[in-house]
């Protein structure tokens, strides 16, 4: 029995050595989904992050030690990506990038703030989630500002009359069209007709259409997803007779895969939106990312999804060589530094005392590209700050 | 005026799809006194063949999209009546009607996973390619689009088709009888067995039919396209009054006028609200359904 004993003793021991080796290497945690319905978007996120870290890694790492990502798959679910955290932490991760989803982030939030372990999310606009934060950071903007966005945008191209429909029940449609409200407050932009859908996944929005053109709207604003705008929201407005301009926000990304094989692609004219990220941009550094990122994942085009978190191991890098270390609370510490400037492929920014960057939107519209007969997006303009009210 | 009209049309047409599907509720009750809950991912069932027959039957064939309905139809009738021979009919053999309606429930979630663990299905929706044509007609200062006269029409023509079948034919006799009475109707000669048998496979098919209506008017097909729009269906079915083919009909236009209507008049977040609260109204009133028959349960 006691040499049993001392045969346990002996392997914990060489177990804590074995630690001790592992305690060389920066560790981030990634949690995406892989399987489930998102599983497409968990991917360009771990493509995007695995590129960032092999990079780093070939420049001879962070602090002289390598970086090692660590991915766990949520299947974009809450509870999932409470196991996915606490798995984490047992292998002594203290960085983590992700989830997807606002609903999955803020299944995590709290327990981030708790263990002190350094959360960065780069997809969840949801403005609640980094109020009372200490550990909790994000590379892309929230909904208050795109929402906000949406109106600036109706400002600066002189839309008077606007409306909009959204789902009451869903967080990131209530989110965007109470900031777009507000922001159209601002701005002084009447909105004519407000309408709402009972569900976010299918409905039927031709008789809130028909309101809309009674009221004399002269742009609609319609926080929803890809898979709905395409197949259902647009085609139906159009079978409505509304002929004016539909805009929308980072949901619209996608779209293009989601339109009616044999319909009239027409319709999808005059369709505007809002993205973290444009891949045509004319600068250097996302010339330079792209070309890299074609490369290496068979000459696919980065999307929003994949750069984001590209960006974010870069922030963890950039705050962890501003710390000189790469434990939670010095990497807190950098990143809670609000003069800290970040210069990354979807933009060059600072974080405000919420933790989320100061950056701006750029602004796409859909066109049906006939040589090809397909409908493609392209940038129409850059909105870096808000306008003032003149 | 304008919003009048196009309402009353948005109405008609979301109506005329769940009276459709609202009958293969209201027939396989009328018969085993069941309610089939896999019968909304019937739906989904004929969805996704219609999404992987209509490029086929365009490509390579050379006809309309809309044909491909022949392959949701055989394939809807058979799954439906593999859903009786393998579930429903050893379990009614077996247990009481809690079980059954239990298995229905199971079945139902089984559907739904199965299409997920498919390969070429997958997590992801599917569009459909357009079925008909767009066009439009102008009547009346209101643009209607030929998608939704088509679904109207059609669902007409299968409703007087299948009162036709149940009240002329000899199998509709057979299903009367089964209805009435099962044992009598041994006694009378009819294979009850088959009866039921040939009732799924037909609420099957109008499923399918249900499913072109409505990929055609919503081209967007995903696993659980059946839950939602199923449960509207039922409410109908329960409304009009269940077992009566009248009734699911009445049932699927009132919920689907009052779905249309709630949106453009009283609230637009709130239409389905409403369609429950004229539910439970209606039942109060009349706990049989609109058209249901009053039978006395004897002691």
């Amino acid at each position: 029995m006691k040499r049993m004993i001392a045969l346990l003793l002996a392997l914990i021991m060489m177990c804590g050595i074995a630690g001790a080796f592992a305690e060389d290497t920066v560790k981030i945690g990634i949690i995406v989904p892989f399987t489930g319905t998102m599983s497409l978007y968990g991917e360009c996120m771990f493509k995007g992050a695995t590129m960032a870290v092999d990079e780093i890694n070939a420049n001879g790492g962070l602090l002289g030690k390598q970086v090692e990502l660590i991915k766990y798959d949520n299947q974009n679910d809450e509870t999932e990506s409470r196991n996915g955290f606490n798995w984490l932490i047992k292998q002594d991760v203290e960085l983590i990038i992700g989830p997807l989803s606002s609903g999955t982030t803020k299944a995590i939030v709290d327990m981030a703030n708790d263990e002190e372990v350094v959360l960065l999310t780069c997809t969840a606009t949801n403005d609640a989630l980094d109020e009372e934060d200490n550990f909790v950071f994000r590379c892309c903007y929230k909904d208050s500002f795109q929402g906000t966005i949406g109106a600036a945008f109706c400002y600066l191209n002189g839309y008077k009359k606007v409306g909009a429909i959204y789902c009451a029940a869903d967080t990131y449609s209530k989110g965007l069209y109470d900031s777009f409200a507000a922001g159209c407050e601002k701005y002084g932009i009447e909105i004519v007709e407000t309408a709402s859908t009972a569900s976010f996944d299918s409905m039927d929005v031709t008789n809130q259409f028909t309101a809309m053109i009674e009221k004399g709207a002269e742009l609609v604003y319609t926080p929803y997803y890809y898979n709905t705008i395409g197949p259902l929201v647009v085609p139906q407005a159009r079978s409505a007779g509304y002929t004016g301009v539909i805009l929308g926000a980072d949901g619209f990304d996608g779209v293009p895969d989601y339109v009616v094989p044999g319909a009239d692609l027409d319709i999808y004219n005059n369709v505007y939106w809002n993205n973290h990220f444009d891949p045509n941009a004319d600068s250097e550094i996302v010339r330079s990312f792209v070309s890299r990122y074609q490369a290496l994942y068979n000459n696919e085009t980065p999307n929003a999804l994949s750069v984001l978190p590209y960006d974010a191991v870069y922030m963890f890098a950039t705050a962890i060589n501003n710390a000189g270390a790469a434990d939670a609370e010095s990497v807190r510490e950098a990143m809670s530094d609000t003069s800290a400037v970040y210069e990354l492929v979807t933009g060059t920014f600072t974080l405000n005392e919420d933790g989320s960057p100061n950056k701006g939107a750029t602004m796409f519209e859909f066109y049906h590209d006939t040589e090809n007969d397909r409908v493609d997006f392209r940038a129409i303009s850059v909105i870096n700050e808000l306008p003032e009210v003149k | 005026m304008t919003i009048f009209l196009s309402t009353l049309m948005v109405g008609l047409r979301l109506g005329s799809i769940y009276a459709l599907i609202a009958l293969g509720y209201t027939m396989v009750y009328g018969i085993i006194r069941m309610i089939n809950f896999a019968h909304g991912d019937f739906i989904m069932v004929g969805g996704y063949t219609l999404v992987f027959t209509m490029p086929v039957m365009t490509e390579k064939l050379g006809l309309p999209a809309w044909t491909g309905v022949v392959f949701a139809i055989i394939v809807c009738a058979i799954v439906g009546v593999l859903v009786e021979l393998l579930a429903y009919r050893p379990v009614r053999k077996k247990g009481t009607g809690m079980s059954a309606l239990i298995t229905a429930i199971a079945m139902s979630l089984i559907l739904e996973n199965l299409a997920q663990a498919i390969p070429a299905i997958g997590p992801n929706p599917k569009i459909p390619q357009v079925i008909f044509p767009a066009s439009s007609l102008t009547l009346a200062g209101i643009t209607i689009d030929t998608t939704t006269i088509y679904t109207i029409v059609v669902a007409g023509a299968m409703m007087v088709l299948l009162t036709l079948l149940v009240k002329k034919t000899s199998f509709g006799r057979a299903m009367r009888a089964v209805s009435e009475n099962k044992k009598a109707a041994v006694l009378m000669g009819v294979s009850v067995d088959r009866t039921i048998l040939l009732t799924f496979a037909i609420g099957a098919s109008l499923a399918a039919v249900a499913a072109l209506m409505y990929i055609a008017q919503y081209p967007l097909v995903f696993t659980t396209i059946g839950s939602s729009l199923g449960l509207k269906a039922f409410v109908a079915a329960v409304l009009g009054g269940i077992g009566s083919l009248p009734g699911a009909m009445l049932g699927g236009l009132i919920i689907g006028m009052a779905e249309s209507f709630t949106v453009s008049y009283i609230s637009s977040a709130m239409a389905d609200t409403f369609v429950y609260l004229i539910l439970i109204i209606v039942l109060l009133i009349r706990p049989v359904g609109i058209l249901g028959k009053n039978v006395r349960e004897k002691v």
